[in-house]
Protein backbone atom coordinates (compact mmCIF):
# COMPACT_ATOMS: atom_id res chain seq x y z
CA UNK A 1 0.00 0.00 0.00
CA UNK A 2 1.60 3.19 -1.06
CA UNK A 3 1.67 6.19 1.91
CA UNK A 4 1.89 9.35 1.45
CA UNK A 5 2.64 12.41 4.02
CA UNK A 6 1.19 15.62 4.48
CA UNK A 7 1.84 17.88 7.46
CA UNK A 8 -0.74 20.54 8.51
CA UNK A 9 -1.25 22.64 11.65
CA UNK A 10 -4.78 21.05 12.18
CA UNK A 11 -6.75 18.23 11.70
CA UNK A 12 -10.54 18.58 11.32
CA UNK A 13 -12.58 15.31 11.53
CA UNK A 14 -16.05 15.16 10.06
CA UNK A 15 -17.59 17.47 7.02
CA UNK A 16 -20.84 18.30 8.80
CA UNK A 17 -21.66 22.00 9.50
CA UNK A 18 -19.91 21.64 12.70
CA UNK A 19 -16.04 20.50 11.28
CA UNK A 20 -16.78 22.80 8.28
CA UNK A 21 -16.91 25.75 10.64
CA UNK A 22 -14.49 24.71 12.55
CA UNK A 23 -11.99 24.08 9.04
CA UNK A 24 -13.03 27.68 8.09
CA UNK A 25 -12.06 29.43 11.61
CA UNK A 26 -9.10 27.70 11.77
CA UNK A 27 -7.85 28.34 7.99
CA UNK A 28 -9.26 32.17 7.98
CA UNK A 29 -6.58 32.37 10.76
CA UNK A 30 -3.59 31.22 7.92
CA UNK A 31 -3.46 27.74 9.57
CA UNK A 32 -3.20 25.04 7.23
CA UNK A 33 -5.88 22.65 7.81
CA UNK A 34 -6.81 18.98 6.75
CA UNK A 35 -10.44 18.06 6.91
CA UNK A 36 -11.21 14.35 6.83
CA UNK A 37 -14.69 13.21 5.87
CA UNK A 38 -15.78 9.61 5.32
CA UNK A 39 -18.63 10.06 2.89
CA UNK A 40 -17.65 10.82 -0.79
CA UNK A 41 -18.81 14.21 -0.02
CA UNK A 42 -18.66 16.93 2.39
CA UNK A 43 -22.26 18.38 4.04
CA UNK A 44 -23.11 16.26 6.94
CA UNK A 45 -26.58 15.79 8.02
CA UNK A 46 -27.63 19.49 7.42
CA UNK A 47 -27.45 18.87 3.52
CA UNK A 48 -30.36 16.52 3.95
CA UNK A 49 -32.13 19.05 5.63
CA UNK A 50 -35.35 20.99 4.10
CA UNK A 51 -35.00 24.31 6.40
CA UNK A 52 -33.98 25.52 9.62
CA UNK A 53 -35.67 27.06 12.21
CA UNK A 54 -36.87 29.14 13.37
CA UNK A 55 -36.25 31.36 10.32
CA UNK A 56 -37.09 28.66 7.66
CA UNK A 57 -34.26 29.08 5.16
CA UNK A 58 -33.24 26.70 2.76
CA UNK A 59 -30.38 24.35 4.42
CA UNK A 60 -29.01 23.96 0.91
CA UNK A 61 -28.70 27.39 0.73
CA UNK A 62 -26.64 27.61 4.03
CA UNK A 63 -24.78 24.78 3.60
CA UNK A 64 -23.71 24.67 0.12
CA UNK A 65 -21.71 27.86 -0.21
CA UNK A 66 -20.20 26.52 3.59
CA UNK A 67 -19.17 23.80 1.28
CA UNK A 68 -17.70 25.37 -1.43
CA UNK A 69 -15.55 27.74 0.64
CA UNK A 70 -14.17 24.54 2.45
CA UNK A 71 -13.48 23.02 -0.95
CA UNK A 72 -12.00 26.62 -2.54
CA UNK A 73 -10.33 27.91 0.70
CA UNK A 74 -6.31 27.66 -0.04
CA UNK A 75 -5.57 26.84 3.43
CA UNK A 76 -8.11 23.70 3.56
CA UNK A 77 -6.95 20.46 2.09
CA UNK A 78 -10.63 18.25 2.24
CA UNK A 79 -10.03 14.59 1.94
CA UNK A 80 -13.36 12.91 1.79
CA UNK A 81 -13.86 9.05 1.54
CA UNK A 82 -11.18 8.82 3.95
CA UNK A 83 -10.99 7.52 7.27
CA UNK A 84 -8.52 8.17 10.22
CA UNK A 85 -7.32 4.72 11.31
CA UNK A 86 -4.86 5.65 14.01
CA UNK A 87 -3.34 8.79 16.15
CA UNK A 88 -0.25 8.51 17.71
CA UNK A 89 2.75 11.07 19.59
CA UNK A 90 5.85 11.81 18.07
CA UNK A 91 8.07 14.78 18.66
CA UNK A 92 5.39 16.84 20.41
CA UNK A 93 2.85 16.05 17.30
CA UNK A 94 -0.12 14.03 15.90
CA UNK A 95 0.71 11.66 13.55
CA UNK A 96 -2.82 10.65 11.90
CA UNK A 97 -2.77 7.27 9.50
CA UNK A 98 -5.61 8.41 6.93
CA UNK A 99 -6.76 5.48 4.99
CA UNK A 100 -8.17 6.83 1.21
CA UNK A 101 -10.81 4.63 0.16
CA UNK A 102 -10.87 4.28 -3.58
CA UNK A 103 -13.63 5.62 -5.84
CA UNK A 104 -12.52 3.88 -8.74
CA UNK A 105 -12.81 7.50 -10.29
CA UNK A 106 -10.16 9.58 -11.30
CA UNK A 107 -10.56 12.74 -9.10
CA UNK A 108 -8.65 15.20 -11.67
CA UNK A 109 -10.46 13.59 -14.33
CA UNK A 110 -14.36 13.28 -13.53
CA UNK A 111 -16.09 16.21 -14.39
CA UNK A 112 -19.54 14.99 -12.26
CA UNK A 113 -21.61 14.97 -15.51
CA UNK A 114 -23.63 11.66 -13.64
CA UNK A 115 -23.59 9.75 -17.56
CA UNK A 116 -21.50 6.73 -16.12
CA UNK A 117 -24.70 7.14 -13.01
CA UNK A 118 -27.40 7.15 -16.08
CA UNK A 119 -25.90 3.59 -17.51
CA UNK A 120 -25.20 1.95 -14.68
CA UNK A 121 -28.16 -0.70 -14.27
CA UNK A 122 -27.51 -1.66 -10.32
CA UNK A 123 -30.11 0.47 -8.10
CA UNK A 124 -29.69 -0.22 -4.64
CA UNK A 125 -31.30 1.92 -1.72
CA UNK A 126 -30.24 5.38 -1.34
CA UNK A 127 -28.95 6.07 2.33
CA UNK A 128 -28.94 9.67 1.08
CA UNK A 129 -32.63 9.46 0.67
CA UNK A 130 -33.08 7.12 3.88
CA UNK A 131 -33.75 3.86 1.17
CA UNK A 132 -36.73 5.54 -0.05
CA UNK A 133 -35.80 5.54 -3.07
CA UNK A 134 -32.71 4.22 -5.27
CA UNK A 135 -29.12 4.97 -6.25
CA UNK A 136 -27.07 3.47 -8.56
CA UNK A 137 -23.65 1.44 -8.04
CA UNK A 138 -21.85 4.35 -9.67
CA UNK A 139 -23.14 7.82 -8.91
CA UNK A 140 -22.61 11.56 -7.96
CA UNK A 141 -23.82 11.34 -3.77
CA UNK A 142 -26.09 13.99 -4.28
CA UNK A 143 -26.57 17.03 -6.96
CA UNK A 144 -24.85 19.65 -4.40
CA UNK A 145 -22.02 17.18 -3.44
CA UNK A 146 -18.63 18.78 -2.71
CA UNK A 147 -16.60 17.16 -4.01
CA UNK A 148 -18.98 16.93 -7.44
CA UNK A 149 -17.20 13.68 -8.39
CA UNK A 150 -18.43 9.86 -9.23
CA UNK A 151 -18.06 6.82 -6.51
CA UNK A 152 -18.70 3.70 -7.20
CA UNK A 153 -19.62 1.14 -4.63
CA UNK A 154 -17.83 -1.97 -5.21
CA UNK A 155 -19.53 -3.99 -2.84
CA UNK A 156 -23.00 -3.55 -4.91
CA UNK A 157 -21.37 -3.56 -8.87
CA UNK A 158 -21.44 -6.37 -11.28
CA UNK A 159 -18.39 -4.93 -12.78
CA UNK A 160 -20.00 -4.91 -16.65
CA UNK A 161 -17.70 -1.52 -17.62
CA UNK A 162 -20.72 0.42 -18.81
CA UNK A 163 -20.06 3.15 -16.52
CA UNK A 164 -16.47 3.22 -18.50
CA UNK A 165 -17.59 3.04 -21.94
CA UNK A 166 -19.68 5.56 -20.99
CA UNK A 167 -17.50 8.66 -19.35
CA UNK A 168 -16.42 10.93 -21.48
CA UNK A 169 -13.80 11.78 -19.87
CA UNK A 170 -12.23 8.21 -19.09
CA UNK A 171 -12.36 9.01 -15.43
CA UNK A 172 -13.29 5.52 -14.16
CA UNK A 173 -10.87 3.61 -12.98
CA UNK A 174 -10.63 0.17 -11.92
CA UNK A 175 -7.32 0.10 -10.85
CA UNK A 176 -7.56 2.10 -8.37
CA UNK A 177 -6.84 0.86 -4.53
CA UNK A 178 -6.98 1.89 -0.96
CA UNK A 179 -3.99 3.46 0.08
CA UNK A 180 -2.37 5.50 3.19
CA UNK A 181 -1.92 9.16 4.38
CA UNK A 182 0.28 10.02 7.26
CA UNK A 183 -1.01 13.26 8.39
CA UNK A 184 1.56 15.43 10.95
CA UNK A 185 -0.65 18.13 13.09
CA UNK A 186 -0.42 19.81 16.09
CA UNK A 187 -4.15 20.34 17.31
CA UNK A 188 -7.26 18.11 16.43
CA UNK A 189 -11.05 18.73 15.81
CA UNK A 190 -13.34 15.68 15.99
CA UNK A 191 -16.49 17.13 14.47
CA UNK A 192 -17.86 13.29 13.81
CA UNK A 193 -21.48 14.40 14.80
CA UNK A 194 -24.87 12.12 15.17
CA UNK A 195 -27.11 9.48 14.20
CA UNK A 196 -30.66 9.37 15.10
CA UNK A 197 -32.65 6.80 17.10
CA UNK A 198 -32.85 3.36 14.88
CA UNK A 199 -36.84 3.92 13.47
CA UNK A 200 -37.42 0.08 14.47
CA UNK A 201 -35.84 0.38 17.93
CA UNK A 202 -39.49 0.67 19.49
CA UNK A 203 -41.80 -2.41 18.79
CA UNK A 204 -44.52 -0.42 20.28
CA UNK A 205 -44.33 1.96 17.48
CA UNK A 206 -44.09 -0.74 14.78
CA UNK A 207 -40.82 -1.76 14.74
CA UNK A 208 -39.96 -0.40 11.46
CA UNK A 209 -42.54 -2.59 9.75
CA UNK A 210 -45.15 0.00 9.48
CA UNK A 211 -44.32 1.99 5.73
CA UNK A 212 -46.22 4.95 6.42
CA UNK A 213 -44.62 5.54 10.21
CA UNK A 214 -41.24 7.64 8.90
CA UNK A 215 -39.08 9.17 10.77
CA UNK A 216 -37.72 13.20 10.83
CA UNK A 217 -35.24 12.48 9.03
CA UNK A 218 -37.21 10.61 6.21
CA UNK A 219 -40.05 13.55 6.39
CA UNK A 220 -36.91 16.62 6.14
CA UNK A 221 -36.34 14.44 2.40
CA UNK A 222 -39.41 14.39 1.93
CA UNK A 223 -39.64 18.16 2.14
CA UNK A 224 -36.47 18.63 0.41
CA UNK A 225 -37.06 20.20 -3.11
CA UNK A 226 -34.33 17.30 -3.84
CA UNK A 227 -36.46 14.68 -2.13
CA UNK A 228 -36.92 10.96 -3.10
CA UNK A 229 -40.92 11.77 -4.15
CA UNK A 230 -40.18 15.60 -4.94
CA UNK A 231 -43.34 15.96 -2.86
CA UNK A 232 -44.91 14.92 0.35
CA UNK A 233 -46.13 11.39 -0.49
CA UNK A 234 -46.38 8.26 1.82
CA UNK A 235 -43.80 5.76 0.97
CA UNK A 236 -46.44 2.71 1.99
CA UNK A 237 -47.99 3.55 -1.16
CA UNK A 238 -47.88 6.59 -2.93
CA UNK A 239 -50.65 8.19 -1.51
CA UNK A 240 -50.84 12.12 -0.45
CA UNK A 241 -51.17 12.20 3.25
CA UNK A 242 -54.29 14.26 4.51
CA UNK A 243 -54.15 13.33 8.09
CA UNK A 244 -50.26 13.44 9.39
CA UNK A 245 -49.00 13.16 13.28
CA UNK A 246 -45.83 13.49 15.34
CA UNK A 247 -45.04 11.42 17.89
CA UNK A 248 -42.73 13.08 19.95
CA UNK A 249 -40.26 12.02 22.36
CA UNK A 250 -40.01 8.50 20.26
CA UNK A 251 -36.56 7.82 20.86
CA UNK A 252 -35.77 10.47 23.58
CA UNK A 253 -36.13 10.50 27.33
CA UNK A 254 -36.85 6.68 27.01
CA UNK A 255 -35.34 4.52 29.52
CA UNK A 256 -35.96 1.24 27.19
CA UNK A 257 -33.82 2.92 24.76
CA UNK A 258 -31.13 3.74 27.13
CA UNK A 259 -31.32 6.91 25.83
CA UNK A 260 -32.52 8.87 29.11
CA UNK A 261 -31.82 12.40 27.68
CA UNK A 262 -33.95 15.37 25.90
CA UNK A 263 -32.16 15.64 22.32
CA UNK A 264 -33.23 19.02 22.57
CA UNK A 265 -33.95 19.53 18.44
CA UNK A 266 -36.85 17.16 18.26
CA UNK A 267 -39.61 19.81 19.37
CA UNK A 268 -38.26 22.20 17.43
CA UNK A 269 -37.89 20.38 13.98
CA UNK A 270 -41.50 19.11 14.60
CA UNK A 271 -43.07 21.95 14.46
CA UNK A 272 -40.60 23.34 11.30
CA UNK A 273 -41.64 20.38 10.10
CA UNK A 274 -45.26 20.72 10.71
CA UNK A 275 -45.57 24.62 9.59
CA UNK A 276 -44.09 23.15 6.10
CA UNK A 277 -45.90 20.26 5.66
CA UNK A 278 -49.00 23.47 6.29
CA UNK A 279 -47.76 24.88 3.24
CA UNK A 280 -47.31 21.70 1.01
CA UNK A 281 -50.33 20.31 1.70
CA UNK A 282 -52.97 23.20 2.63
CA UNK A 283 -55.76 20.45 3.18
CA UNK A 284 -53.91 18.23 5.18
CA UNK A 285 -54.57 18.23 9.23
CA UNK A 286 -51.71 18.46 11.36
CA UNK A 287 -51.51 16.79 14.90
CA UNK A 288 -48.48 16.58 17.35
CA UNK A 289 -48.30 14.43 20.34
CA UNK A 290 -46.59 15.56 22.76
CA UNK A 291 -45.37 15.49 26.19
CA UNK A 292 -44.07 18.65 27.06
CA UNK A 293 -42.70 21.30 24.22
CA UNK A 294 -39.11 22.44 24.71
CA UNK A 295 -38.48 25.82 22.83
CA UNK A 296 -35.94 26.95 24.77
CA UNK A 297 -33.93 29.04 21.92
CA UNK A 298 -34.24 32.68 20.87
CA UNK A 299 -37.02 33.16 18.64
CA UNK A 300 -38.18 29.22 19.34
CA UNK A 301 -41.20 29.98 21.73
CA UNK A 302 -42.40 32.81 19.15
CA UNK A 303 -42.30 30.07 16.36
CA UNK A 304 -44.54 27.71 18.62
CA UNK A 305 -46.79 30.24 19.25
CA UNK A 306 -47.07 30.77 15.07
CA UNK A 307 -47.69 27.19 14.22
CA UNK A 308 -50.64 26.98 17.14
CA UNK A 309 -51.87 29.73 15.51
CA UNK A 310 -51.63 28.48 11.84
CA UNK A 311 -54.04 25.69 13.06
CA UNK A 312 -51.73 22.81 13.63
CA UNK A 313 -53.21 20.47 16.52
CA UNK A 314 -50.74 19.93 19.51
CA UNK A 315 -52.30 17.48 21.70
CA UNK A 316 -50.91 16.54 25.07
CA UNK A 317 -50.11 13.07 25.59
CA UNK A 318 -47.67 9.82 25.08
CA UNK A 319 -48.46 7.77 22.44
CA UNK A 320 -48.60 4.21 23.79
CA UNK A 321 -48.65 2.25 20.41
CA UNK A 322 -48.85 2.39 16.89
CA UNK A 323 -50.64 -0.28 14.80
CA UNK A 324 -52.15 -0.17 10.72
CA UNK A 325 -55.64 -0.73 9.70
CA UNK A 326 -55.98 -2.46 6.71
CA UNK A 327 -55.25 0.44 4.42
CA UNK A 328 -52.04 0.65 5.85
CA UNK A 329 -53.18 4.21 8.11
CA UNK A 330 -51.34 4.07 10.94
CA UNK A 331 -53.43 4.15 14.10
CA UNK A 332 -52.07 5.58 17.38
CA UNK A 333 -53.33 4.10 20.86
CA UNK A 334 -52.78 7.73 23.08
CA UNK A 335 -53.27 8.85 26.72
CA UNK A 336 -54.59 12.22 26.39
CA UNK A 337 -53.40 14.01 29.78
CA UNK A 338 -56.09 17.15 29.85
CA UNK A 339 -58.88 14.52 29.40
CA UNK A 340 -57.71 12.19 31.15
CA UNK A 341 -59.01 9.44 28.75
CA UNK A 342 -57.20 7.29 26.40
CA UNK A 343 -58.52 6.93 22.49
CA UNK A 344 -57.44 5.61 19.30
CA UNK A 345 -56.90 7.42 16.25
CA UNK A 346 -55.98 6.84 12.62
CA UNK A 347 -53.99 8.79 10.31
CA UNK A 348 -52.48 8.98 6.88
CA UNK A 349 -49.08 8.87 7.83
CA UNK A 350 -47.03 9.44 11.14
CA UNK A 351 -43.28 10.98 11.96
CA UNK A 352 -41.60 9.39 14.68
CA UNK A 353 -39.48 12.88 16.38
CA UNK A 354 -36.44 10.63 16.77
CA UNK A 355 -33.40 11.64 18.88
CA UNK A 356 -29.92 12.21 18.33
CA UNK A 357 -27.18 9.55 19.29
CA UNK A 358 -24.08 9.69 18.64
CA UNK A 359 -22.37 8.68 15.79
CA UNK A 360 -19.13 7.44 16.24
CA UNK A 361 -17.16 6.47 19.00
CA UNK A 362 -13.82 8.49 19.00
CA UNK A 363 -12.33 6.11 22.24
CA UNK A 364 -10.07 3.24 20.65
CA UNK A 365 -8.82 6.03 18.26
CA UNK A 366 -8.39 9.10 19.64
CA UNK A 367 -8.27 7.80 23.24
CA UNK A 368 -10.43 10.74 24.54
CA UNK A 369 -12.97 10.44 27.31
CA UNK A 370 -16.82 9.70 26.59
CA UNK A 371 -19.15 10.45 29.04
CA UNK A 372 -22.25 7.96 29.87
CA UNK A 373 -24.48 8.14 26.29
CA UNK A 374 -21.20 7.93 24.56
CA UNK A 375 -20.86 11.86 23.62
CA UNK A 376 -17.33 12.93 23.44
CA UNK A 377 -17.04 14.47 27.28
CA UNK A 378 -14.74 18.14 28.67
CA UNK A 379 -13.39 17.65 32.04
CA UNK A 380 -14.63 20.83 32.39
CA UNK A 381 -18.37 21.00 30.45
CA UNK A 382 -19.31 24.32 32.59
CA UNK A 383 -16.29 26.61 31.46
CA UNK A 384 -14.62 24.81 28.36
CA UNK A 385 -17.20 22.60 26.96
CA UNK A 386 -14.88 22.01 23.30
CA UNK A 387 -11.87 20.66 25.57
CA UNK A 388 -11.29 17.00 25.90
CA UNK A 389 -9.14 14.94 28.21
CA UNK A 390 -6.34 14.91 25.83
CA UNK A 391 -3.94 18.42 25.57
CA UNK A 392 -4.50 19.07 21.86
CA UNK A 393 -7.44 17.32 20.76
CA UNK A 394 -11.09 18.94 20.60
CA UNK A 395 -14.45 18.10 20.16
CA UNK A 396 -17.51 19.94 18.89
CA UNK A 397 -20.87 19.96 17.43
CA UNK A 398 -23.02 16.87 18.21
CA UNK A 399 -20.32 14.56 19.11
CA UNK A 400 -20.85 16.40 22.48
CA UNK A 401 -23.79 16.46 23.01
CA UNK A 402 -27.31 16.61 21.11
CA UNK A 403 -27.50 20.62 19.49
CA UNK A 404 -29.09 22.04 17.09
CA UNK A 405 -27.31 24.16 13.59
CA UNK A 406 -27.42 27.24 15.50
CA UNK A 407 -25.32 25.61 18.76
CA UNK A 408 -23.16 23.55 16.77
CA UNK A 409 -21.86 26.37 14.71
CA UNK A 410 -21.06 28.57 18.40
CA UNK A 411 -19.56 24.64 19.40
CA UNK A 412 -17.12 25.19 16.51
CA UNK A 413 -16.36 28.22 16.31
CA UNK A 414 -15.49 27.48 20.11
CA UNK A 415 -13.35 24.50 18.85
CA UNK A 416 -11.63 26.49 16.57
CA UNK A 417 -11.08 28.80 19.10
CA UNK A 418 -9.75 26.64 21.23
CA UNK A 419 -7.20 24.76 18.65
CA UNK A 420 -5.98 28.33 17.48
CA UNK A 421 -4.86 28.67 21.13
CA UNK A 422 -3.44 25.43 21.51
CA UNK A 423 -1.30 26.22 18.41
CA UNK A 424 -0.05 29.21 19.32
CA UNK A 425 1.12 28.12 22.27
CA UNK A 426 2.71 24.57 20.86
CA UNK A 427 3.90 26.58 17.67
CA UNK A 428 5.06 29.93 19.28
CA UNK A 429 3.33 32.37 16.92
CA UNK A 430 1.65 31.11 13.53
CA UNK B 1 -0.70 3.01 -14.85
CA UNK B 2 -4.15 4.11 -14.43
CA UNK B 3 -6.96 2.49 -16.42
CA UNK B 4 -7.33 4.98 -19.32
CA UNK B 5 -4.17 4.20 -20.28
CA UNK B 6 -4.90 0.53 -20.37
CA UNK B 7 -5.25 -1.07 -23.78
CA UNK B 8 -9.17 -2.43 -24.35
CA UNK B 9 -6.99 -6.36 -23.65
CA UNK B 10 -5.77 -4.93 -20.53
CA UNK B 11 -8.76 -3.37 -19.58
CA UNK B 12 -11.02 -6.82 -19.82
CA UNK B 13 -8.06 -8.24 -17.75
CA UNK B 14 -8.47 -5.90 -14.90
CA UNK B 15 -11.87 -6.36 -15.08
CA UNK B 16 -11.93 -10.17 -15.20
CA UNK B 17 -9.70 -10.20 -12.32
CA UNK B 18 -11.54 -7.58 -10.14
CA UNK B 19 -14.47 -9.75 -10.78
CA UNK B 20 -12.39 -13.11 -9.16
CA UNK B 21 -11.43 -10.94 -6.52
CA UNK B 22 -15.45 -10.02 -5.33
CA UNK B 23 -16.87 -13.04 -6.63
CA UNK B 24 -19.35 -13.70 -4.21
CA UNK B 25 -20.36 -9.46 -4.49
CA UNK B 26 -20.97 -9.96 -8.19
CA UNK B 27 -23.07 -13.46 -7.80
CA UNK B 28 -25.24 -11.52 -5.35
CA UNK B 29 -25.63 -8.10 -7.75
CA UNK B 30 -26.19 -10.33 -10.55
CA UNK B 31 -28.97 -11.84 -9.18
CA UNK B 32 -30.02 -8.11 -7.44
CA UNK B 33 -29.95 -7.37 -10.80
CA UNK B 34 -31.98 -10.64 -12.72
CA UNK B 35 -34.74 -9.79 -9.96
CA UNK B 36 -34.76 -5.73 -10.55
CA UNK B 37 -35.10 -6.29 -14.20
CA UNK B 38 -38.15 -8.81 -14.20
CA UNK B 39 -39.44 -6.50 -11.63
CA UNK B 40 -39.38 -3.68 -14.04
CA UNK B 41 -40.45 -5.30 -17.03
CA UNK B 42 -43.82 -6.11 -15.34
CA UNK B 43 -44.19 -2.63 -13.70
CA UNK B 44 -43.37 -1.07 -17.76
CA UNK B 45 -45.89 -3.14 -18.82
CA UNK B 46 -47.89 -1.80 -16.34
CA UNK B 47 -47.48 1.77 -17.21
CA UNK B 48 -47.70 1.19 -20.83
CA UNK B 49 -50.85 0.96 -21.01
CA UNK B 50 -51.79 4.23 -19.55
CA UNK B 51 -50.86 6.15 -16.69
CA UNK B 52 -51.85 4.68 -13.15
CA UNK B 53 -51.16 5.34 -9.73
CA UNK B 54 -48.32 2.93 -7.07
CA UNK B 55 -51.95 1.19 -6.27
CA UNK B 56 -52.75 0.16 -9.36
CA UNK B 57 -49.57 -0.93 -10.65
CA UNK B 58 -49.39 -2.63 -7.47
CA UNK B 59 -52.73 -5.30 -8.08
CA UNK B 60 -51.59 -5.77 -11.61
CA UNK B 61 -48.12 -6.60 -11.01
CA UNK B 62 -49.06 -8.33 -7.70
CA UNK B 63 -46.52 -6.58 -5.49
CA UNK B 64 -46.59 -5.06 -2.00
CA UNK B 65 -47.50 -1.37 -2.54
CA UNK B 66 -44.77 -0.06 -0.85
CA UNK B 67 -42.37 -1.93 -3.37
CA UNK B 68 -43.78 -1.14 -6.38
CA UNK B 69 -43.29 3.10 -4.46
CA UNK B 70 -39.80 2.67 -4.71
CA UNK B 71 -39.28 0.85 -8.08
CA UNK B 72 -41.51 3.56 -9.62
CA UNK B 73 -39.09 6.10 -7.03
CA UNK B 74 -35.81 4.80 -8.33
CA UNK B 75 -37.53 5.31 -11.91
CA UNK B 76 -38.44 8.30 -11.80
CA UNK B 77 -35.34 9.30 -10.22
CA UNK B 78 -33.31 8.33 -13.51
CA UNK B 79 -36.01 9.61 -15.91
CA UNK B 80 -37.66 6.58 -16.84
CA UNK B 81 -41.17 7.47 -15.22
CA UNK B 82 -42.44 10.88 -14.91
CA UNK B 83 -45.96 12.10 -12.88
CA UNK B 84 -48.71 12.51 -14.81
CA UNK B 85 -51.58 14.43 -12.64
CA UNK B 86 -53.28 13.12 -9.48
CA UNK B 87 -56.27 10.43 -9.62
CA UNK B 88 -59.08 11.71 -6.76
CA UNK B 89 -56.64 14.13 -5.58
CA UNK B 90 -55.00 12.14 -3.22
CA UNK B 91 -53.16 9.38 -6.33
CA UNK B 92 -50.14 10.69 -8.61
CA UNK B 93 -50.47 9.27 -11.80
CA UNK B 94 -47.34 7.66 -13.37
CA UNK B 95 -46.09 7.14 -16.65
CA UNK B 96 -43.61 5.83 -19.12
CA UNK B 97 -41.27 8.25 -20.13
CA UNK B 98 -40.48 7.42 -23.95
CA UNK B 99 -37.12 6.64 -24.60
CA UNK B 100 -34.84 8.82 -26.59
Amino acid sequence: MDINKIKADALVVGGGIAGMQSALDLADQGYQVVLVEKDPSIGGKMIQLSKVFPTLDCCSCITTPKMSAVANHANIQTLTYCEVQSIDNADGHFVAQILKKPRYVDEDDCTGCRQCEYVCPIDVPSVFDLNMTARRAIRVPFSTAVPQLAVLDIENCILCGKCARACPADAVDFTQTAYEIELEVDAIVLATGFETTPIDAKKEYGAGNLHNVIDGLMMERLLAPTGPYARVLRPGDGKEPESIAYVQCAGSRDETLGVEYCSRVCCMYAIKQAMLIAGALPMADITLYYMDIRAFGKGYDQFYQNAQAMGIEFVKGKVAKITEDENQNPVVRVELIDEGQVVERTHDMIVLSVGMVPQYNPGSVYSVGVGEYGFIKSPAPNISSTETNRSGIFATGAATAPMDIVDSIASASAAASGAAAHLEAVQGGN
Amino acid sequence: MSYKDLSKKEKTQVLKQLREEHADTVKRTQALLKEQNAIRKKIRGALGEESRTVTQVANIVDMPTHEVMWHISAMRKYDLVAEDGMEDFVDVLYKLVEEK
